[in-house]
Order: C-alpha cells, then structure tokens, then sequence
C-alpha cells in the first residue's frame, strides 16, 4: 500500500513497495488503511483498554482494514503472535517499569517501531492509553517519519496535584501534533481538551462498546428468595471499595434477606474482610476474588441489583455489561456515567454511603413491587446502545478524515511544538524531534527501507493464514521471512 | 464525519448522552462544551494583614535560630560566661512556665492532665542526664575536623527551618525531625566549646529555645494576638542587635530576609492568587466526605 498524506520526510523509495500493491490495491476498497494499534496494554493483560483494543481491530479487520498491533512482551509471550482472524500481534522485548508500562527514553524504540512500520506498510498509526509509554513513543515516532496519528484517550485525570500537572505536560506535547483523538465520553474529551489545550474540533468521542451476546441474562441462575446485590470492580480505592465498605453492614442490617456476591481483587479486598468478620456475615457477602472476563456473566446473572461505587471513571464498560445482563444497576453520578445508560435503566446516587444506601433501597423496593422490567426487556433495550462494529464504523471515519490530512513538515511541527508548549517544554521537545530525525536519517542509512522486507498481509478472512488467499504463492518468500522471525 | 444534512442538526438538540445515535458528527461542539467546568471553588481569599500576621512564625523560628548561634559564638570567645546563661535561661524558663499556665487559665494543664510533679521530674531528669553526659559530648566529636562540624550544624539549621511545623498541612512537615536536627546542631557547636561546663549550658538552652519556647509561642499566638506581635518584634529587634555586635553586614542581610518574609511575600502570595486557575468539573476524582472507619472499629 503506498503511503498516503506525504510529509516531507515520510517519501520512501516505492519501489519495493510497488510488487506488493497492485494485487491488493484491487481487491480492496479505495479506502482500507493498513493500521497500527500501539499499546503497553494487550492481552495477556486484562482490562478495558486491552478488550477495546482487540475488538476495535476484529471489526476493523471485518471491514477489510489491515490491522497489526503493537505492544511489550509479557513474560513468555515474545515475537510474533497471531491471533484470531490473522490479526497479528507485535510483543517487543522492551522493560517494563511500572504498572505493566514501559520505560520510555524517547528514542531506544525507534529502530525496532521503524521497522515494524516499514515492513507493515503502516499508514495510520493509533494509540491507546495515555498512561502507556510505549503509545506515546509510537506517536512521537510515526510523527517523524510523516505517518498519521490518531490517539484514544481512556482515562480521565484531574488538574490539582503536582503529578497530574506534570503528566498532563507531557499530554500536551505528545497530542499538540496528532491528527485526531478519540476520547471514549463526552466528560472525557472535556477532560483531554482541558488537560493537552486542545481544538475541541480534532476530538471525537466514540465510547466503548460490549458485546451483546456476551451478556445476556439467564434469570433462572438467580434465587428469588432473596435479594443478591453484585459489585464486579478491582477493590482498589478509585473504584469505592471504602464506599463499599460503609454499605455493606448499613443494608444487611436493615434487610435480613438481601446478599452481596463480590467479584475482582485488590489492596481494599482487606477491609471488606474485615467487615465480614466484624459484622459475621459470612453466609451473606462472598468475595469470589479476581475473576476471568469470561466469568463475569455467569457471576452477573446470580443478582438482581448492580452496584458500582466508583470515584472516577471515563465510561464505566462494568455497569453496561451488567445492564446486558438484566440487572437494575446503582451507581454513583462520576465522570462519564451518567452519559452511559437512559435515566430509566439506572439509579445515579452521590458518592457518599448514605446516597448509595438510599439508591439501593429504592432499587429493592422496586424489585419487590415488581416494578422493574424483565431482564430479557433490559437486555433487548441495552444490546442496540453500545456495539464494537458501531464503533468501527465511527472509527474508520476518524481514519478517513486523517487520512486526507497532511503531516505536519518537521519545520511547522517544531514550530508547533514550540508555540503551543511553552517555551521551555516545547524547546526541549523541539530539540528531541530534531535528535529523532537524525536517528532516524541515521537508520535510513544503515539500513534503507528499499531492503526491509513487505511483511504478508495476514489479516482478514482472505489473508495468508487461510489456505484460500490468492497471493499465497505471490508472496512466498516474504512469508519465509516473516515465519522465520 | 458524519454526512448529515444541516438542517437536521439545528432541529434536533445534543445531548450529552452516549446511548442514542445522534444527528451530529463525532467531533460536534456543542455550545454546552465545558459548561460544568468550575475554576477556583476552593481558592481562599487571603488578607495582606493576616498574611502578615501569619509569617510572624516564620520570623520567629529564624530569629530563634539567628539568636542560639549568637549565644555560641559569645560563649566561644568567652565573652559570656556560662554561669549567666544558665542562670537567664533557668529564669526565663520558670517565667515563661508559669505564663504558660496563665495565659489560658490552666485549661490546657487541665486537659492534658499533666501534674506539676511529672513537669519537675522531667526537668530534673533532662538537667542531670545533661550535665553527666556533657563531658561526653565535649569529647564526642573531636576526631571531627572543625569545618565539617560547622558545615553539618548549618545544614542540620536549615533543615529544623524547612522541617518545622509552622502550621502548614504538608507532607514535609515533622516537628520531631526539625527538633532533633536542632539539638543535634546544638550538640555539634557545644562540642567546639571550651569546657563540659559550657556544652552542658549550650545544650540546655538549645533545648529552651527549640523546644520550650515555640510551645510558648503557640499559645501565645492562639490567645493574645496582640503581645504575640509584640513578643515577635522584640524578639527580631534583639536577634538583630545581637548579630549587629558581630557582624554589621550579617544583620542588614538578616534585616532584609525579615523584612521581605514578613511583607514582601505575603504582597507576592495574594498578587499571585489572581493569576491561580483551578478547574475544576465533572471529571474529577470524588472524594469520600465520610468517616468511613465507624464501620470497622
């Protein structure tokens, strides 16, 4: 695929691209973008971040996008994994630091991300997650050698404390020249506009989605007898495990037949422990401990209530998910929540256990006169909101517009750097592009993109994994090479 | 992005929910972009002459200071003697014992309850620990070159400055390391002292101007306002007069540091307030307001 937008320094030699093209550039529409998701988080790491990540690209793929993605090793898991779909994943042998995220020095990932570009043929590339380093390496990487940039944004930070400040910096620097973000709320992209001094207009907000077939309810899993509340989070503080705490004792006392089952771990797993103990409710609360995402349905489906007591949260997927599964969810009114369900689905409460005791009560004496809907009628209604080829689709027109813009040229791009930065932040950085340039004009010369090898295209269901793909003998040896690595 | 005709945006209205497919680009503004952001709700109004007032704690713990190293540097030249020392400090102690006691009515006696008897024995206690152990501390550092002791007494200064507990809810604050680094300043000076006599006396009087007086001073500031500003400018005045007899130049600086502490910066702090920027909004953290450990204890 040739590369689109044409930065000045972006131009390669085409030569060696053009025996690849022809034979795909006609099977495929005018507008597949060979992409490049760049993340410190995929699997087999759990989380938001890593399932957005690998149902983003399904759809892409389905949709007849090339899509790779990028991330560090884990343990074991090094070099080239395929996964479903041929969707290729990159696990680069670079140190973790903190938090599964890697050490960054801007410059020691150049070689091994050029590398990956150019075999790949990588016209887009999008990062994910503004506390992974890696992302933002990518980010300042794909900028010098003219490739076009698209960030997703999913975590929300405040502006008080000295390290929001400091990270908050570094936002701006790393986003002051990306094409488009993509932020997963509208209280998100409010945040990241305020956090990196953003054009409000180069932001869009695509949320996250779940799959609806995933979550369905199964009400003859749960005991009508008794009333079972659900909390599936990390017992961490952010999410209100303290909350959780305070609730826990408040409404087993007032309601002799009411249950908690609680899934997730954490550091606060402790203290509802501790209120276990102290309150003997043995028979009454189960902490189940971490739980694998695809046990979370059948955990889901043993309650009638969904509790959710987090502080700060950007989309909130748990309260969705559990929705997709019948249940009446409580949650407190934070961040980006009260965009996510109809006001008739769920019960908004302050983040205080006096709120939240109150929201659940009203939630009990609504399941007792059986004012509630069935969960197959909830489920019905929640299944249409939130879909990944929905958010696909939205997606691929963020790469569509960005694929018609031009990449900033390295002088408006120090220019950039310098005027929107402040003038000691952005010279610093506009010093750093100027060494990554050199690096990279450097690895140019040693070894010039003409002799990396075209990468096979592996993904999508004619892609060289399946026996069908037409270009299976075309590009043999490049698959030689590709396997051998 | 999305190829919606234009009159269609204008007769629907955005709303700031995900669930529904709205008519409008993924990248709309809308005219209700930012309107839940706060700025400065808890930004605090501050009045130059309570500022002011404030800083005097400051001046006071740098005058403190100013005044023990005084108070060494006659001793090692031996202009005071040791005996008048210990004797002004024991009657500054007993007076400054009993306002302690009078100021609030005893009240703080009461609550502590703290008898005069345990007040007596501590004392007692400290003295002759003090005055056996200072023939120790006489010798203690002598294999130390001189230099290093004045370059650690000056460091261990300046870190009782940055620790002490001047009434500042920060992470940085701890009285009990800004009062050991005082006395372990004390002890490194005493050492350079002629006799154990004169370390015993340094010693103890480090004790009641780093220790006693400041609990003083609180009290003082908390009930009579008024003498407090009093006892702080008369306290500066006689640090200043001090350092005057030994260094003219060393007391127009120290003049000029007091000085612009105590109304040069309080004049920075709150034109500095107009440019603050605190924003706030619905992305932020919440705080939990409970006392959550009634449920565990």
């Amino acid at each position: 695929m040739a590369y689109r937008g044409g930065g000045g320094d972006g131009q390669h030699p085409s030569a060696s691209l053009s025996y690849v093209s022809p034979g795909r550039l006609s099977t495929c529409r005018t507008c597949t973008h060979n992409i490049c998701m760049v993340s410190d988080f995929f699997y087999p790491n759990m989380g938001g971040v890593e399932g957005h990540i690998y149902q983003l690209s399904q759809c892409l793929i389905e949709r007849g996008h090339k899509v790779i993605i990028v991330t560090h090793a884990y343990g074991n898991r090094k070099g080239i994994r395929y996964l479903t779909n041929g969707l290729k994943v990159y696990y680069l042998p670079l140190k973790v630091m903190y938090n599964q995220s890697t050490a960054t020095t801007l410059f020691h990932s150049l070689p091994l991300l050029r590398y990956i570009f150019v075999r790949e043929r990588v016209t887009i590339i999008h990062s994910h997650s503004s506390f992974s380093a890696m992302a933002h390496d990518a980010l300042f990487h794909a900028k010098t050698m003219g490739l076009q940039t698209v960030f997703t944004d999913h975590s929300l930070f405040g502006f008080a404390d000295v390290s929001s400040v400091l990270t908050n910096k570094l936002l701006t620097v790393s986003l002051c020249d990306t094409n488009h973000i993509i932020c997963v709320s509208y209280t998100s992209k409010e945040n990241t506009v305020l956090r990196a001094a953003l054009n409000p207009e180069i932001v869009s907000v695509i949320p996250n989605a779940v799959d609806p077939t995933d979550f369905t309810p199964d009400p003859f899993r749960r005991h009508d007898s008794v009333i079972t509340i659900v909390v599936v989070s990390r017992l961490v503080y952010r999410k209100g495990t303290d909350l959780l705490s305070g609730i826990i004792p408040e409404l087993c006392q007032k309601y002799p037949n009411l249950n908690f089952i609680i899934g997730g771990e954490g550091p606060k797993r402790v203290i509802l422990e501790e209120v276990r103990e102290r309150y003997q409710l043995h028979d009454r609360v189960r902490l189940l401990g971490a739980l694998e995402h695809k046990d979370v349905r059948n955990v889901l489906v043993q309650g009638h209530i969904f509790l959710n007591t987090s502080l700060t949260e950007a989309f909130c997927m748990a309260i969705v998910e559990a929705a997709s599964c019948g249940l009446q969810v409580v949650s407190t009114r934070v961040g980006g929540i009260p965009e996510v369900l109809p006001e008739n689905l769920i019960i908004l409460c302050e983040p205080s256990v006096k709120s939240l005791c109150e929201g659940l009560e009203k939630a009990v004496s609504q399941l007792k006169s059986g004012a509630l809907p069935p969960p197959e009628n909830i489920h019905n209604i929640v299944k249409t909101f939130y879909t990944w080829r929905n958010v696909a689709e939205r997606t691929e027109k963020v790469y569509d517009l960005v694929a018609g813009e031009a990449v900033l040229l390295m002088d408006k791009r120090l220019d950039r750097l310098i005027s929107h930065c402040g003038p000691l932040t952005g010279c610093i950085f506009a010093l750093l592009a100027v060494f990554n340039f050199l690096f990279l004009m450097f690895l140019r010369w040693v070894t010039p993109d003409s002799i990396i090898d075209v990468a096979v295209d592996a993904t999508g269901p004619k892609g060289a994994w399946t026996h069908q793909s037409p270009y299976r003998k075309k590009v043999d040896e490049n698959n030689e090479v590709s396997k051998t690595r | 992005m999305c190829a919606q005709p234009v009159t269609n945006t204008k007769e629907a209205r955005w709303q700031k929910v995900l669930y529904e497919r709205q008519p409008f680009p993924d990248n709309y503004v809308d005219q209700r972009f930012l309107e839940e952001l706060r700025k400065n709700v808890y930004a605090r109004k501050y009045q130059y002459w309570a500022v002011v007032f404030e800083s005097s704690v400051v001046i006071q713990q740098l005058c403190s200071v100013c005044v023990f190293v005084v108070i060494w540097w006659y001793m090692d030249e031996g202009l005071l003697a040791p005996h008048w020392l210990f004797g002004t400090g024991l009657a500054s102690s007993l007076i400054g014992y009993v306002l302690f006691d009078l100021i609030d009515g005893g009240e703080g006696r009461k609550k502590s309850g703290r008898t005069r008897w345990a007040d007596l024995k501590s004392a007692l206690v400290f003295i002759t620990f003090t005055y056996g152990f200072s023939p120790v501390l006489k010798t203690l550092t002598e294999s130390v070159s001189t230099d290093t002791i004045y370059a650690m007494s000056v460091f261990m200064l300046l870190g009782h400055l940055i620790f002490f507990d001047y009434g500042a809810n920060a992470a940085i604050v701890s009285s009990t390391l800004s009062l050991n680094m005082a006395i372990f300043a004390s002890v490194c000076l005493a050492s350079r002292l002629p006799r154990s006599l004169h370390a015993f006396v340094m010693v103890t009087f480090a004790i009641q101007i780093f220790a006693l007086w400041p609990m003083l001073q609180k009290k003082l500031k908390a009930c009579t306002p008024h003498s407090y500003v009093g006892v702080t400018l008369l306290f500066a005045f006689s640090a200043l007069g001090g350092l005057l007899s030994i260094s003219a130049v060393g007391a127009i600086l120290f003049a000029l540091l007091l000085v612009s502490i105590s109304c040069l910066c309080p004049f920075y702090l709150i034109r500095l307030q107009l440019f603050k920027e605190n924003i706030h909004g619905p992305w932020d953290e919440a705080e939990i307001k409970e006392d959550l450990s009634r449920f565990l204890s």
